[in-house]
């Protein structure tokens, strides 16, 4: 630590203004302490700057070729979104036309009346409209339902009726044929018996 | 040195444009301060001019976010800062620290010397002491010029960091070089 108005590091780093550096100038001039911390900092950057700088050993250059250079366009493009103040201006502009928009009045829309309306009329309209049709088709689904019934029916009575006719004539059949049969057994019966004495 | 900062401008303004006659001699300008730079915190000449040209060329694609053309100099810096950090996280991906490990230790730095061979070697040795955060600040202060300000944008961290670095390493160099110094009379 060292007793001067100033850091006597800031001194000897060039931090200091005009009136800092005449000031620590005049104390080292009464001070050996800080005269001597002066010195020793001096020596120190004297030490490093004893290794200097070196030539770079290859230059660095670029060349120029036109095809991937911009366009004008692009690089205004490209200078636009890396400038933040046109930025900033553009986004003004943008917020001061979105906030001029949403404060106009909205237009007023005043309602039309509703027209009267002739319910009895409506409802008659809709009869003759809508239920007769349905009316109509609904009898007729009716009558064509009825109709297939009857049909149904008949064609049912029909099959019956053959059936019973072929079962009765089936029995008839069977009847002759056991009468035919017995008739024969009768004959050779009495047949026998006038043989015998 | 107004004057050359409104030249380097006119250069920033035209390479933008797209003359790249311009950026070629605004990097003429820069060059051998990048070079030396990256050369002082890796400690390899091949790695310090592959990097100086690969700073060179990602501050041509990106030239046009430089706002503010006076504030080239810490803006190539910041850069080349990170390409070389980028190369120490490449070759120590396992690290959790971001230690550069100078390739080459000790005599690498500097040409042909002027000074006492030991006292070169001092110097060498005594930065290789130093942390790499240390000697990255020794380097951009005493060898570069830069100002706390500039240096603080340069590492992106507070002024009050760069101080503290700064400060810390000198005392270390202050107690290994400035004896040597005295019993050689370089002054």
């Amino acid at each position: 630590m060292n007793c001067s108005p100033f850091d006597l590091r800031d001194y000897v780093l060039a931090e200091l203004g005009e009136s800092g550096r005449r000031s620590v100038e005049e104390h080292a001039l009464s001070c050996a302490a800080c005269r001597e911390e002066l010195e020793r900092l001096r020596l120190t950057q004297t030490a490093l700057l004893c290794v200097p700088d070196e030539e770079i050993p290859q230059r660095v250059a670029f060349v120029s070729d036109k095809v991937f250079d911009p366009s004008p366009w692009r690089r205004y493009w490209a200078s636009f979104w890396a400038s933040s103040a046109r930025l900033a201006f553009a986004a003004s502009a943008m917020l001061l036309v979105a906030a001029f928009v949403w404060s106009r009045p909205a237009p007023v829309v005043v309602p039309s009346p509703a027209p009267w309306v002739d319910l009895a009329k409506l409802e008659r309209e809709f009869d003759a409209r809508i239920q007769a049709p349905i009316a109509k088709a609904v009898a007729d689904s009716e009558a064509r339902q009825e109709k297939k019934n009857e049909e149904t029916l008949r064609a049912v009575e029909k099959r019956y009726e053959m059936d019973r006719k072929s079962l009765m004539l089936a029995m008839d059949e069977n009847l002759s044929l056991m009468q035919m049969r017995m008739g024969t057994m009768v004959l050779a019966t009495s047949g026998g018996a006038g043989e015998r004495p | 040195m107004i004057f050359r900062a409104v030249e380097d401008a006119d250069l920033i303004q035209k390479a933008r444009r797209g003359n790249v006659d311009a950026y070629n001699l605004l990097v003429s300008r820069w060059e051998r301060r990048v070079y030396n730079y990256l050369l002082r915190i890796l400690g390899n000449r091949e790695d310090a001019l592959d990097l100086t040209q690969e700073v060179f060329l990602k501050a041509y694609q990106n030239l046009r976010k430089l706002e503010d053309a006076a504030r080239f100099a810490p803006w190539i810096f910041r850069i080349a800062h990170n390409e070389a950090y980028s190369l120490f996280r490449k070759r120590r991906p396992e690290s959790d620290e971001e230690v550069p490990e100078r390739s080459d230790r000790g005599v690498t730095v500097g040409g042909t010397p002027v000074f006492p061979i030991e006292l070169t070697l001092a110097v060498a040795s005594a930065l290789d002491r130093l942390s790499p955060e240390q000697r990255e600040a020794v380097v951009l202060k005493i060898y570069q010029g830069f100002k706390f300000e500039e240096m603080g944008e340069i590492l992106s961290c507070p002024v009050s960091t760069v101080k503290s670095r700064l400060y810390t390493a000198l005392e270390l160099l202050k107690a290994d070089l400035a004896p040597a110094v005295k019993t050689r009379g370089v002054e």
